[in-house]
């Protein structure tokens, strides 16, 4: 057996043991062990190679970064559980209730609020879905925009800061956490103005499919209505501030800004009455459950991709992908086109870990800035939840649909707002700024250029008595 | 969760399900000191960050701690998540299997990849831990901890799953045989929210 069809089969392997179904980790341990002792075997390296294995492990576990998750992750999971969305949803929607599409723009903009404090899309659509939804379908709005901005706004999570995908993608692509958020200010902008944008174009074009709240349904002006909107967003702008604040002024580090924003989230149910110790033991449970499973992903793709790397599986993915017509731009939509239905069946984890590794070096070979195209994976990675059949968020939706929200619907609905997303990997794609413009590029001088001139030392006399200074 | 009952067998079969039965409880309690390392490492990491702005302190080993939580959680954490089915499969095919199918699938996964996956993997960081605890390896940063401890976790945690996995396995094959009473398996399977 020769060392050039050792990369294939490993990785025809993994896909097919994937797909049998046993949990993801472990069968990536499997199958790079297995490898591993295969090639051993036959030469291709030696047990002293293999043996960097627990080093690789430990290097994961002592990685200060990926504590960010458990962190976000908590607080995530205490802020949905604290009432916080019912508030925002429940003001913005009376807010701007009186235009056509108000409640639309309400869920979008709650769903960006939503995204930049808690990050996981479940909390948000279940939470939109369980207090929009009826609303819009009881004062008349078409069925499919309904659902499809509510799914669709509660991926925005996955983009905008601070977003557990940009970090583990950070992570694998060698890139500061901190950087990652910066370039993702700008599309997750322009995504919150294209969902905007579409919904003031159908208002516009078929005002009957999304009416305004009529007078009766609508809470008078006054301070009742206004302390309700405060009340939702002071607590929730002083988190996003808290978290993203710090790591974009340089005061802490994302996992020190996820364990304060975890902190603050306490804080904030204990102050609207909603904190339980039962709450908390929850919170803790499903945030350890999480992060056990996505780090032993990681523990798993490191196992499998180091006996990858050892049979030169680097240099036969390199192969397959250097010669792709187009350049950049060429990889570029090769790859978006590749993940786009990877997502179908693989989530962002095991897309993150397994197959970002194999594209990174090519795309850094290929000159491409690595933050832009995280991000462009991330945008990309967005779409997955809004695949019909398959995709989280139209599933967690149905999961709290009334009975009277046909699943079609759903499906059909998501259509337009996927398409959105798409455009969005357009744009980024045909223009970079819009990631790198946020990004702080240094001091903008090439260190190339930089001549250093010092001045001669004093002249000396030579029969002075030598001074050591 | 929904928890399926397994009727008693008999004879050696009971043995093994009491064996089931002592590893879902030992993991269970791993899973919780888990649960509370999340908890203990996040107080840490906002108090770090609070004390170096605050009072200008930081220290090594404040900020080793908050890793050693965070791969107890990992490690001690993932048999007991295994135990409640929550390790993220894809379920392209898996979602349209019968129960059956599905006890046959998770019976092959365990005694081809798991099982023998957690030995080399303990037996190849057994070693690891042990150098350590020998050299008396301290951290490379000043203040910082002894880092045995940290090491330590690595074989336990794959020992622990290997003795979950053995457990899962007893249950499913159990299951098949039959129905089989106190033990809980978890055999439906939700994909984790994200």
């Amino acid at each position: 057996m020769s060392l050039d069809i050792m990369p294939p089969l490993m990785f025809g392997g993994l896909v097919i043991f994937l797909l049998l179904g046993f949990p993801v980790a472990f069968s990536l341990c499997a199958v790079g062990l297995f490898f591993g002792f295969l090639s051993i075997e036959l030469g291709f390296f030696t047990m002293a190679y293999l043996g960097n294995l627990p080093l690789r492990v430990f290097g994961i576990l002592s990685n200060d970064l990926l504590l960010a998750i458990p962190f976000f992750t908590l607080m995530g999971a205490i802020l949905e559980r604290c009432g916080l969305a019912e508030d925002l949803l429940e003001g913005t929607g009376q807010l701007f209730g009186k235009i056509p599409g108000g409640l639309a723009y309400a869920v979008i903009l709650v769903g960006a609020v939503l995204g930049a404090i808690t990050g996981t899309v479940a909390a948000s659509v279940i939470a939109m879905g369980m207090i929009s939804l009826p609303i819009m379908i009881r004062y008349g709005y078409d069925m499919r925009i309904a659902t499809g901005v509510i799914a669709a706004s509660g991926t925005i999570t996955q983009l905008i800061p601070p977003s557990l995908v940009l970090i583990v993608l950070g992570d694998q692509l060698g890139k500061s956490v901190g950087d990652m958020y910066a370039g993702a200010i700008g599309p997750s902008i322009l995504q919150i103005l294209l969902f905007i944008g579409f919904i003031a174009v159908v208002s516009i074009v078929a005002p009957h499919k999304m009416p305004p709240l009529p007078p009766e349904a609508l809470m008078p002006r006054g301070w009742p209505l206004y302390r309700r909107v405060l009340k939702g967003m002071v607590p929730s702008i002083a988190l996003i501030f808290l978290v993203l604040g710090t790591i974009f002024m340089g005061l802490a580090t994302p996992t020190e800004a996820g364990a304060m924003g975890a902190v603050g989230a306490m804080l904030l149910a204990m102050m609207n009455g909603t904190f339980s110790w039962k709450l908390l033991r929850q919170a803790m449970g499903n945030t350890m459950r999480l992060t056990a499973m996505v780090i032993y992903i990681l523990i798993g793709a490191t196992v499998f991709s180091l006996v990858f790397q050892g049979v030169d599986g680097s240099h036969w993915v390199e192969h397959l992908l250097s010669h792709l017509p187009g350049g950049q731009t060429g990889f570029l939509i090769f790859v978006n086109v590749f993940i786009f239905f990877l997502a179908f069946f693989l989530d962002f984890f095991e897309i993150a870990f397994i197959v970002v590794p194999l594209l990174a070096p090519v795309a850094t070979k290929l000159d491409i800035d690595l933050i832009w195209f995280g991000v462009l994976l991330c945008i990309n990675l967005q779409t997955s939840f809004m695949h019909p059949p398959f995709g989280f968020a139209l599933f967690y939706l149905r999961s709290i649909a009334p009975k009277s929200v046909l699943t079609k619907d759903i499906y059909l609905g998501a259509i337009p707002w996927l398409c959105l997303q798409l455009v969005l990997v357009a744009i980024v794609i045909y223009w970079p700024e819009t990631v790198t413009f946020f990004l702080d590029r240094g001091t903008g001088v090439d260190p190339a250029s930089v001549t250093i001139e010092v001045p001669p030392p004093p002249p000396v006399d030579d029969d002075a008595v030598p001074v050591f200074r | 969760m929904s928890v399926t009952q397994v009727p008693a067998g008999e004879g050696v079969m009971d043995l093994l399900l009491a064996f089931s039965r002592g590893v879902d409880w030992v993991n269970e309690k791993f899973g919780r000191l888990a649960d509370w390392c999340i908890l203990l490492a996040c107080a840490i990491s906002a108090g770090n960050a609070l004390s170096r702005y605050g009072f200008n302190i930081s220290s090594n080993a404040w900020l080793e701690v908050q890793w050693y939580l965070f791969a107890a959680v990992v490690m001690l954490g993932a048999s007991y998540t295994l135990f409640r089915n929550e390790h993220v499969r894809v379920d392209l095919l898996y979602g349209w299997m019968s129960d059956r199918g599905r006890l046959y699938v998770d019976i092959f996964g365990l005694i081809l990849f798991l099982l023998p996956a957690m030995i080399l993997l303990t037996w190849m960081t057994w070693p690891f831990f042990l150098d350590s605890l020998m050299r008396n390896e301290g951290s490379a940063s000043p203040g910082g901890l002894l880092r045995w401890p940290a090491k330590l976790l690595l074989p336990l945690g794959f020992f622990l799953l290997l003795l979950q996995g053995l457990s899962e396995l007893i249950k499913r094959v159990a299951l098949l045989r039959g129905p089989v009473q106190g033990v809980a398996v978890v055999t439906e399977y939700q994909r984790p929210e994200q």
